[in-house]
């Protein structure tokens, strides 16, 4: 008897052909038998395995890597609550103990009905509208963001929705579209704004159906891709780019066009990959291009490949993206039968394919090798460079990863030109960028500002300052993984520079504001435990070090900490940072060193509050030093 | 030369090869041995453990690197013994120490661990670590020979990268991430690669352990002796670890010309035998047929054999005395057992099986590892993934790493027929016109009508190939693959040049070789570990030892002033035909020296019920022994020194490793040497009475070796190929012997008409036709003394294709007949998708069903004919 039916078979042979090699289907093959049976059964893995031609143990291997894909079958809904620290910051605690007492379940745990299975999750993207769940639909492709769960009433509403769909077959189901519950309209853009001057990337996302080929191209929309594969060699767009030193919004600021000059001369085919992976906590302005604007990615990265002489552009958005993803499907279909993507593109001679390719559950995958692993069907592991992506990326061809807003930007560059988006920003860090601002203060939400704006201008101009006006007490100005900055670096410029001056780092401009009144000892295991949690295990400093470093927090925490404990701490940083694999290891440290050296006399009132006698912990005993032949049955289990 | 570029570590300059791995030009330039876990010298470099770090120069900046994933280019610069570099290194051994169990006082690993080594050398000397200890299982077997201690693991995807890169069996994995990461199986589907067990000597923690081994060494108490594999042809080299008269455990020996780093699990797990309880300790007699054995001395016993092969030659002529000796046995035992029947009982009928019957080229392969230059392998008639896995690693290697294509000729579809490449189904006895059909396909080639229009017999074999009829896709692709082949090698196996068929089967096969441009890359694929020793020695009824036909005159005189004894110039009986002579009452003494023709079936057994006398000279009380009037005991590869000579004709050493002082078991040759002296003693005494004899008396002295190196030196006189090829001279290496010192009459370098056998008569009533197939995990002798190999080893079947099964209304595991004309085995029935329509599939070795029951001889490969039928009740 096998498992899989007929009709997710062939959906399976559908995937893998959609791809140059059937193994990238993988992931999306193992979605497909979910989405049939619920879970992913091993006898199911046996059966995958077999129509990729497979061991069955490499397809193992990859489910388990994947936390959006599971051995075991979940409740009807899997209700996955946020409790990263943008969340953290806004009340996930409250939220999650609310859902459990409601529920009366805890994590991994699921209610007697069978209707709830409760768990903890790493952040999600809606770091704006915190705190947030993510709400999957066993086996009826449905995903939906429940956000802004402030309040046991919007619990209660989004749990009797939830009861109320729970019958209902999955055609009927609402529009996965981001939800708060009880709210109306409850759906749409979350909140954003822009420097006067630079509303290029969000001008469209509050126009009714912005996300529609039609009002993007009743908007201007797809002149300038029309335009520049008439009349531009690719030469003359990657001029463009490169002049206007257009640098990569992922994390580490690389300029795009001299990236794309890498590519080695002659060597085809070219691959573009686009990366929504957006999983840095505190990161969420890719989402609101690829809800609300997709048509804007779309005529990017047309553009792009045009400029790189690609065919085959693939998108890898992160799985928890479930209507991102839709919405990006759709305009893919739209722009293709329009002929604005597929062979002859705008009557050209062109051709550009486009893949979207979902990803499912790991952080690390926003590491562009560990993407390419990834996307090639392959557990999300880095890869060694050199050999560097644009020398030999997917399928080990000549690849260019890009992130969603970099590749956006390309539209209004090529439009405009170089020395237009040179008008703002530093010499160094031209132009402007979209700014994630999340945390303790009154307006979160996205803001495309000039790069030379302030920390302070963000949070208090356009974020409204605090929450009840309390005062600041550290700064995350580029996503969870970078260093914490005290309040006297408020009037920081926030470019790559200066706030690197300041003893921090841009990276994927998420700012997260941490007001007094916030438990750093809490906040740094957290932060660690979200690290230890998305660790691919592939290097030793990371995987070890990273989970020793979580477990004295949490003894701290625990209130078994001694002083010297934090010197330990800070020690073990250095290591991980210096000596792993990929740039996680330093992300992981970052924020919990640069904590322990902003508030060093917090941590200390902690352990002397808690642990005033100042004892360490008492271990266990072990191992017990004889050798054991009580082997299991010959038997293997099965 | 390679082209050299300067380096600087810790301020010395360096000339090293450019592009090599850090840790490698290190090593090699400056003596440097930088720490490692996750790198492997036979492994794809992986970055993984950070053992390795040292601080290298980037543009003024130091940084710390791997080394292990660094390729040096000109003008690099890095420190080694830099304070950070020193720093970098202990912390990451702080880390990987945090979770190890650190039970290091009851690990297998302790002692030549290299996580103890690493600490030692390059440990932190403390640890910080105060929390708990992440717990995983301990005791996970991942199969039926290999242990996982994932505590123990610390992940540097070794045992992974092993089965991917060289076995390409995916068969471990990393199952799920970060630090709950370990190493497992897919529940129900064990590791089952046949080089699985070189996963347990790369790792470089206690992490897995053998099942056949744990707990049973210390690794600082054992005896290691550099020795080789017996179990195939391969000859691997193999360290033997023992201790207190046990062999506790076998790991792989690196000889990169043989077996680079590697050994089957067959060699390393199933070695129980040489420690096995019920071993014969001791020479049995029985008095009288029908009578007990009982045990006696040596003397008695080699008196009693002398006596009677003597007394047997005497009164009814030395034809009706007859040795087999067996490919098992090491050069000196073949060379002494054919020197004793040649010169003392004055007969040529010595054989072994697979001997005489199988249509040899001497030479073997040229070098192993030639198949990794070649970009089309053809294998006929072989299965090497059963037959030679360490060889088959290299075809792998070939096909992965090189994009080599395979040719297969082969009765089933084997393993390696899911390699890129094409699979020909070919019947047993359907050879020739396979081949001519493969001929014919490319001689409409283009390209090969061009290089072998030069060819003579180029005419005759296009005129014979005329009439060809329309061939299948399969011979097709062949032919084209094989046509547009810039480096095709050609490997067949004995099934191909066994039997009667197998002069046209050669020739046809050759015609392919010439045909595709690699007459001078065929090669004959030895099966067995000594089958090209005992054919150099002379094991044979028509060869003299260095290949020379026993009507060579010369040679005969050459080894006759040698041995200081004549010989007969006529040829003997090889193995069918003693076994007949036997059943008919013409051959009345036959010495089995490791040799069980009863295990092989009724025939077997009934010759040695007919014969007179019969002596068995063998490790255990063989189906054999049981009928014998004689046993002496042997003992095993592992107890004596000994040569062999490998499927590259490879001659190397297996020096005594063990020794049991419990048993009077001794060695082939010095039993055989004693036989010799008992016998020339016996045989002047004899002479002084009786001028009449007119047996040949040898002379005592002929027969004094001190020791098997003695032996080897009589045979380095003896066989001119291994004229240099002394004890001393092998090494712990070996040596080929060259191939144009051999005697041996290589095939002709012409293209042939050769036309196809005759069909077998009468399909009807038997439909179907017999293949035998090899596995690895077999149920012989040696193999049965393991208690593992009942768990790893099939159950003996019948394989069947899946359509002859829904043809025939028959589903897997039912009971079965299959009968030939010459006798019927009733097995449970296999459906099996690699045997092909039309035949039935039953494995050689396998307990209690000898396939040599069915077949026409013992070593006749050429299609027997046999029906099958449900056995009632089942």
């Amino acid at each position: 008897m096998t498992l899989l039916t007929d009709a997710t078979r062939t959906q399976i042979r559908d995937l893998m052909a959609r791809y140059p090699q059937p193994r990238s289907a993988l992931g999306p093959a193992l979605e497909a038998a979910q989405q049939q049976l619920g879970y992913i059964p091993e006898q199911a893995m046996d059966e995958v395995a077999m129509l990729f031609g497979l061991d069955a143990a490499e397809v193992r291997a990859f489910v388990g890597f994947y936390h959006m894909l599971h051995e075991h079958a979940p409740g009807t809904y899997h209700v996955e609550v946020c409790t990263n620290v943008p969340c953290m910051l806004r009340g996930a605690g409250l939220c999650a103990e609310q859902l459990k007492q409601t529920l009366g379940v805890d994590y991994h745990q699921t209610t007697a009905d069978g209707l709830f299975t409760l768990d903890e999750m790493e952040c999600l993207g809606s770091c704006g509208t915190a705190p947030m769940v993510a709400v999957t639909k066993r086996q009826a492709n449905w995903m939906r963001y429940y956000e802004q769960l402030d309040s046991p009433q919007r619990i209660g509403a989004m749990l009797d929705e939830l009861r109320s769909l729970a019958d209902l077959p999955p055609e009927q189901l609402p529009v996965p579209e981001r939800c708060v519950p009880g709210e109306q309209p409850s759906g749409g853009p979350y909140h954003h704004g822009h420097h006067a001057d630079t509303d290029t990337l969000l001008a469209r996302i509050d126009l009714p159906d912005s996300h529609t080929l039609a009002v993007y191209e009743a908007n201007g929309g797809y002149a300038v891709a029309r335009a520049a594969l008439a009349d531009q060699a690719p030469a003359a767009v990657l001029d463009t780019v490169k002049a206007a030193g257009l640098r990569g919004r992922g994390g580490a600021g690389f300029p795009a066009g001299m990236k794309w000059s890498f590519l080695p001369a002659g060597s085809y085919p070219r691959y573009l990959v686009v990366n929504c992976d957006e999983s840095e906590p505190g990161t969420f302005k890719d989402r609101l291009i690829v809800e609300y604007d997709p048509h804007l990615l779309i005529e990017g990265i047309i553009l792009a490949c045009h400029a790189i002489e690609s065919e085959h552009a693939f998108i890898y958005i992160r799985g928890e993206y479930f209507f991102a993803a839709q919405r990006l499907q759709q305009a893919i279909d739209e722009a293709r039968a329009k002929g604005y993507l597929g062979k002859g593109i705008f009557g050209t001679g062109k051709t550009l394919e486009i893949t979207v390719h979902r990803g499912a559950g790991a952080y690390i995958c926003g590491e562009e090798t560990a993407l390419l692993s990834s996307l090639e069907g392959y557990r999300g592991h880095p890869r060694l460079k050199p050999p560097f992506p644009a020398v030999e990326g997917l399928y080990r061809k000549p690849t260019i990863v890009n992130n969603v807003e970099t590749i956006s930007q390309v539209v209004a560059i090529v439009r405009n030109g170089a020395a237009w988006y040179r008008q703002w920003g530093s010499e160094k860090s031209p132009g402007f960028a979209l700014y994630a601002l999340s945390g303790q203060v009154k307006r979160p939400g996205v803001y495309q500002l000039p790069y030379n704006t302030t920390l302070r201008q963000l949070i208090y101009e356009y974020g409204g300052g605090t929450i009840d006006d309390m005062p600041i007490k550290s700064i995350i100005p580029g996503g969870l993984s970078m260093p914490h900055l005290g309040v006297d670096k408020l009037d920081t410029p926030m470019d790559f520079e200066s706030i690197a001056a300041a003893g921090s780092s841009l990276g994927s401009c998420g700012i997260m504001v941490v007001c007094e009144g916030v438990n750093i000892v809490q906040l740094a295991r957290r932060t660690m435990g979200f690290y230890r949690e998305e660790s691919c295990g592939k290097c030793t400093p990371c995987r070890e070090g990273g989970t020793w470093i979580e477990k004295i927090l949490e003894r701290i925490e625990a209130g078994e900490g001694q002083v010297q404990d934090l010197d330990l701490i800070e020690r073990l940083t250095w290591p991980i940072e210096r000596q792993s694999f990929c740039p996680f290891g330093a992300a992981s440290v970052w924020g919990v060193r640069s904590l322990l050296k902003l508030f060093r006399g917090d941590f200390e009132a902690y352990i002397a509050q808690t642990n005033p006698a100042g004892e360490g912990p008492v271990l266990p005993v072990r191992p017990i030093y004889r050798p054991d032949t009580g082997e299991p049955a010959p038997n293997l289990r099965v | 030369m390679p082209d050299l570029v300067t380096i600087t570590i810790d301020d010395v300059e360096y000339k090293v090869p450019n592009g090599a791995l850090l840790t490698d030009a290190a090593r090699q330039a400056a003596g440097i041995d930088i720490p490692v876990f996750c790198s492997h010298p036979k492994l794809d470099p992986l970055g993984a453990c950070r053992m390795c770090l040292v601080e290298q120069d980037m543009r003024g900046r130091w940084g710390i690197v791997t080394a292990c994933t660094v390729r040096v280019a000109e003008g690099m610069k890095f420190r080694y013994a830099s304070p950070l570099a020193v720093q970098a290194r202990e912390e990451t051994l702080e880390f990987i120490l945090t979770n190890h169990p650190l039970d290091c006082p009851i690990c297998d690993k302790g002692g030549e661990c290299p996580l103890q080594d690493q600490t030692l050398k390059h440990g932190p000397g403390h640890s910080e670590f105060r929390e708990l200890k992440t717990h995983k299982e301990k005791r996970h077997p991942i199969s039926d020979l290999i242990l996982l201690d994932q505590e123990r693991c610390i992940i540097c995807w070794r045992c992974i990268r092993y089965l991917e890169e060289w076995e390409d069996k995916p068969q471990l994995g990393l199952y799920q991430r970060g630090n709950d990461t370990v190493v497992d199986h897919f529940p129900g589907q064990p590791v089952d690669a046949k080089t699985s067990g070189n996963i347990i000597d790369i790792c470089p923690v206690g992490a897995l352990t053998n099942r056949v081994s744990r707990f049973r060494y210390r690794p600082w108490e054992i005896e290691r002796t550099a020795s080789i594999c017996t179990h195939c042809s391969q000859g691997c080299n193999i360290r033997m670890d023992t201790r207190i008269h046990e062999l506790r455990r076998i790991v792989a020996r690196p000889n990169q010309a043989v077996n680079d780093d590697w050994i089957c699990d067959k060699g390393r797990f199933m070695h129980a035998f040489a420690d096995a309880p019920d071993r014969l300790t001791t020479p049995l007699i029985r008095d009288h047929k029908g009578g007990e054995l009982r045990p006696a001395s040596w003397n008695e016993a080699l008196g009693l054999v002398a006596q009677r092969l003597a007394f047997s030659a005497d009164i009814h002529g030395s034809q009706s005395v007859g040795a087999l000796g067996s490919a098992r046995l090491s050069n000196e035992a073949a060379y002494l057992l054919q020197k004793l029947m040649r010169t003392l009982v004055g007969s040529n009928n010595i054989d072994h099986r697979g001997g005489a019957a199988v249509l040899a080229d001497p030479r073997g392969l040229n070098a192993i590892r030639e198949v990794e230059q070649a970009d089309v392998i053809v294998l006929a008639g072989a299965d090497p993934s059963e037959e030679q896995p360490v060889l088959d690693l290299f075809i792998r290697r070939a096909v992965r790493r090189n994009k080599a294509k395979l040719l297969i000729i082969h009765p089933r579809r084997i393993e390696d027929a899911r390699y890129p490449g094409v699979y020909v189904a070919c019947k047993p006895g359907e050879e020739v016109p396979t081949f001519n059909q493969l001929s014919h396909e490319m001689l409409r080639k283009e390209a090969v009508r061009d290089r072998s229009a030069k060819l003579s017999g180029f005419a005759e074999l296009e005129a014979a190939l005329r009439n060809t009829d329309a061939v299948s896709p399969d011979i097709n692709a062949a032919a084209a693959l094989l046509a547009g082949a810039a480096r095709p090698l050609i490997l067949y196996g004995p099934a191909v040049v066994s039997g009667r068929n197998a002069e046209a089967n050669r020739a046809a096969l050759l015609n392919v070789a010439l045909l595709a441009g690699c007459a001078d890359r065929i090669w004959y694929l030895a099966p067995e570990v000594n089958s090209v020793g005992v054919r150099d020695m002379g094991l044979l009824p028509a060869a003299l030892p260095n290949h020379a036909p026993i009507s060579d005159i010369a040679a005969r005189e050459r080894l006759e002033k040698l041995w200081g004894a004549k010989m007969p110039a006529k040829a003997g009986l090889d193995m069918d035909a003693m076994l007949k002579a036997a059943v008919a009452g013409e051959l009345r003494a036959l010495y089995l020296v490791g040799s069980d023709p009863a295990a092989l079936g009724p025939q077997g057994e009934a010759a040695l019920r007919a014969a007179d006398f019969v002596v068995v000279q063998d490790l255990f009380l063989t189906a054999s022994a049981q009928l014998a009037d004689v046993v002496l005991p042997a003992v095993s590869w592992a107890e004596a020194d000994a040569t062999y000579t490998n499927v590259e004709r490879r001659v190397q050493r297996a020096p005594q490793a063990l020794n049991n002082p419990r048993s009077q078991a001794a060695p082939d040759w010095l039993i055989l040497s004693e036989l010799g002296k008992v016998w020339a003693a016996f045989t002047a005494e004899d002479a002084t009475e009786s001028k009449k004899s007119k047996r040949k008396s040898g002379e005592a002295k002929s027969w004094q070796y001190t020791n098997a190196q003695a032996v080897l030196d009589e045979i380095a006189r003896a066989v001119p190929a291994y004229d240099k090829l002394t004890w001393d001279a092998l090494g712990d290496e070996g040596r080929q012997w060259e191939a144009a010192r051999s005697a041996a009459v290589q095939p002709a370098r012409r293209l042939s008409a050769v036309a196809a056998p005759p069909a077998a008569a009468d399909r009807a009533a038997w439909p179907y036709v017999l293949v035998t197939s090899s596995q690895l995990f077999d149920e012989g002798t040696l193999l049965q003394r393991n208690a593992v190999a009942a768990q790893v080893s099939a159950s003996p079947a019948v394989g069947i294709s899946p359509d002859d099964a829904a043809r025939e209304h028959l589903t897997d595991g039912v009971t079965v007949m299959v009968a030939s004309v010459n006798g019927s085995l009733i097995l449970p029935l296999r459906i099996d998708a690699a045997v092909q329509p039309g035949t039935l599939a039953v494995a050689r070795s396998l307990a209690g069903a000898p396939v040599e029951t069915l077949t026409n001889s013992f070593s006749d490969g050429a299609g027997t004919r046999v029906s099958l039928s449900a056995q009632k009740g089942s």
